[in-house]
């Protein structure tokens, strides 16, 4: 096996060899912390204002409006917990296909004494922005959806949400880890007030995120200690991983259009051909607001773990929506909220195209995936034709 | 890689796969929590398997343990098979993985219902 393909950017994605360069001097070379009064501490302290104007640049906001943080989960847990506490009590409203990091937010403030309103999502997985209107209450605190689903793609009518929550005055916090640096974000126009993103999943370092928080937003800090981030999040930031954030940032400013353009070109090559290819295949998620570079496949009565495990065989990394853990399989719970049926959902690949994904790769990749399911489905008690 | 070589190596190459024609006997095994199915069907002569077939739906390992269990029945005695243990199936994969230990389980109960169903027909062959 010599070849290697990597389809799971929605996962994480190769640091950026620019973004590399511009971390490394700090290092070894600047390498005091940005509190520090001295010129030592000055220097960090530098970087992450460039840092800062580059998030702030890219998004059309005041830099003073960015808290630097250390993964997307933080952001989500920053971000939701931070408008709900906010309150003493309150209602919250969000979808059933967020991330974790979102719905354990959610579900940990339930046990705070929160409400929360799941709303569900339509086949394709798109939220009906007329259920969140349904569902804002007198209490409502915040609308948290997210801009993008990691699983299936979906692109959410964020404009339209933010629109009616805009109206009735309730905090609008918008998940743009899978987006943020991929598709063009309006958060003025949108009437978003807060927004997570990361770095890793746009060609940066892992362990760096942020949150957008309009200024005027009511939310508390939900980690103590110092006063870093204008009190908003205690600790001492992660200056080389924070300058690479700012690099991957500006980068993607500059490729975000022409790269958008060819990946999806490239996730619709490999959609065609798995359909032309291989029998009993269909498409999770909507057929056209959808991630550039998410391509979520369903094999009918084939358990995607087998088809991860044969792809991985032959060098190429996917994901799998359905995961076997300690003997019991969960299908996929966003593709179980759209209504995907258990055959199709059991057997659910996520394939995550990237910057250096060529048509070469979706060429082997359908090369590779046409026989393996074929010999699966052979094998299989429970086969399809 | 938290599987085997040999676990892989039978993933990759599964021996005895796909459906027997007019079997002597037929079994099957399934994994509640995890919906994982085998089936295996055996042809006997002079009391043991002379060939062994088997479906799988499930992950690899379970794929894997059914391959690695169609080498080890083939020209065993079906009073044997009737016994097999799936520690046998995991040693002939060089072991199974905490949470994929299900997987020679669900091929053994196909194996062992296999060798059931031939020698609950037995006294009507002879």
């Amino acid at each position: 096996m010599s070849r290697r393909v990597y389809l799971d950017h929605n996962a994480s994605t190769p640091v950026h060899p620019e973004v590399v360069a511009a971390m490394l001097p700090y290092f070894g070379e600047v390498y005091g912390n940005p509190s520090s009064v001295h010129a030592f501490g000055r220097e960090a302290r530098e970087a992450l204002d460039v840092a800062r104007e580059q998030l702030a640049t890219f998004l059309r906001v005041r830099p003073d409006e960015v808290v630097f943080l250390s993964g997307g989960t933080e952001a989500d847990n920053f971000s939701v917990k931070g408008l709900a506490l906010a309150r003493d009590r309150g209602h919250v409203i969000t979808s059933r296909i967020e991330h974790h990091a979102v719905l354990r937010s959610c579900q940990w403030l339930e046990s705070r004494g929160y409400d929360v309103t799941y709303v569900p999502v339509d086949a394709s997985g798109m939220v009906d922005p007329d259920d969140v209107r349904r569902a804002i209450r007198p209490d409502t605190i915040a609308v948290t959806i997210m801009h993008a689903n990691s699983e299936v793609g979906t692109i959410q009518p964020i404009a339209d949400i933010g629109a009616i929550t805009r109206e009735r005055g309730v905090a609008l916090h918008v998940d743009a880890v899978q987006t943020f640096g991929k598709l063009p974000i309006d958060v003025h126009g949108w009437g978003i007030d807060v927004l997570s993103c990361s770095s890793h999943k746009i060609y940066g370092p892992k362990g760096v995120a942020a949150a957008w928080v309009r200024k005027g937003t009511k939310m508390v800090a939900t980690q103590h200690g110092g006063e870093h981030e204008r009190r908003r999040r205690a600790g001492t930031e992660n200056v080389p991983g924070i300058v690479g954030f700012g690099k991957a940032i500006a980068i993607r400013g500059r490729d975000m259009a022409e790269e958008g353009v060819r990946v999806t070109a490239l996730r619709d090559r490999l959609w065609r051909g798995l359909q032309d290819r291989v029998p009993e295949v269909r498409l999770n998620g909507h057929p056209v607001h959808r991630l550039p570079g998410t391509a979520n496949v369903a094999f009918r009565n084939v358990e995607s773990e087998s088809i991860v495990l044969g792809l991985d065989l032959r060098g190429i990394g996917v994901s799998a929506g359905s995961a076997c853990t300690s003997g019991s399989v969960e299908p996929s719970y966003v593709l179980v909220a759209m209504g995907v049926p258990l055959d199709w959902a059991m057997g659910a690949v996520r394939h995550s195209l990237g910057r250096t994904t060529t048509a070469e790769d979706i060429d082997y990749v359908l090369d590779c995936t046409e026989p393996l399911v074929r010999k699966l489905r052979e094998a299989s008690p429970v086969s399809v034709g | 890689m938290r599987y085997s070589a040999t676990l892989l190596e039978h993933f990759m190459r599964p021996r005895n796969a796909g459906l027997m024609q007019h079997p002597d006997a037929v079994g099957e095994g399934e994994y509640d929590g995890c919906g994982d199915l085998a089936r295996f069907f055996l042809r006997v002569r002079e009391g043991c398997a002379s060939e062994v077939r088997f479906q799988t739906y499930g992950c690899g390992p379970t794929i894997a343990a059914a391959s690695a269990a169609s080498e080890l029945a083939c020209g065993r005695a079906v009073d044997a098979l009737a016994r097999l243990e799936a520690g046998e199936i995991e040693a002939a994969l060089d072991g199974l993985p905490e949470d994929r230990k299900h997987a020679a389980d669900v091929v053994a109960d196909a194996v062992r219902a296999a060798a059931r169903d031939y020698l609950k027909r037995r006294p009507h062959d002879v």
